[in-house]
């Protein structure tokens, strides 16, 4: 059994998630593994693959442009840092955070939790009009 | 694994700068700096009290998802592209 899934267990065995959400959280972690044991011809038909950034801009009367394009693998796996953050560092960026009068509690963030956030930004599109430009956040 | 990285920079002045990189050359390459950095990631990892297996495989998962990453940024007759295949 790995790691991310006995976390899982572990967390439906404190109570801390329902054994729906447990469901979900070890579907994802399956959906995350599988493409890569399968290859491409494996994945869902029309499930997006990349997170794409468009921002058009006008600065000092000059024109920019910015266009970025990560893969979702990118994000599933750079969730998994999340785990790498020092407890200490967790316990001083709560302290900070209360400080700030935000009580968010980063020791309960998960990667199991990131990694489902990313598994639905699938139909996610952000768009942000301003009088200088445009932002387009999506997913393709 | 990325194969390939693509660098294109257009200057001001209208001169251009294409650079291929193959990724595995490079690194044989570089190959005394990457030991060095992953013995740094490893007492790093033990300093902060974080797993070194965990940590040695999260960065393999990210680096072996860099292919299809392209960034491109355009300023007014500046412009730079990074293809990562």
């Amino acid at each position: 059994m790995n790691e991310q899934r006995r976390d899982i267990l572990d967390m439906l065995a404190e109570g801390k998630i329902t054994a729906d959400e447990a469901e979900r959280l070890i579907a994802a972690l399956e959906g995350d593994r599988s493409p890569a044991a399968a290859g491409p011809a494996a994945r869902p038909k029309g499930r997006a693959k990349y997170l794409r950034v468009v921002m058009e801009f006008v600065e000092d009367g000059e024109a920019g442009r910015l266009n970025v394009r990560a893969p979702l693998q990118l994000l599933r796996a750079g969730v998994q840092l999340a785990a790498l953050i020092p407890p200490r560092a967790l316990e001083r960026a709560n302290a900070e955070l209360s400080k700030s009068g935000v009580p968010f509690d980063l020791t309960q963030l998960k990667p199991e939790h990131l990694g489902a956030l990313v598994e639905h930004l699938d139909e996610t599109v952000v768009e942000l009009e301003m009088s200088d430009g445009h932002l387009r956040v999506y997913c393709e | 694994m990325p194969q390939l990285v693509t660098v294109r920079v257009k200057r001001p002045d209208r001169r251009r700068i294409r650079v291929w990189v193959p990724v595995l050359p490079a690194v044989l390459v570089f190959s005394p700096v990457v030991v060095l950095a992953v013995l740094g990631v490893v007492v790093a990892c033990l300093v902060y009290r974080v797993g070194v297996a965990r940590a040695l495989n999260t960065g393999r998962r990210v680096v072996c998802a860099l292919p299809g990453t392209r960034f491109d940024m355009e300023y007014s007759r500046t412009a730079v592209l990074v293809i990562i295949r």
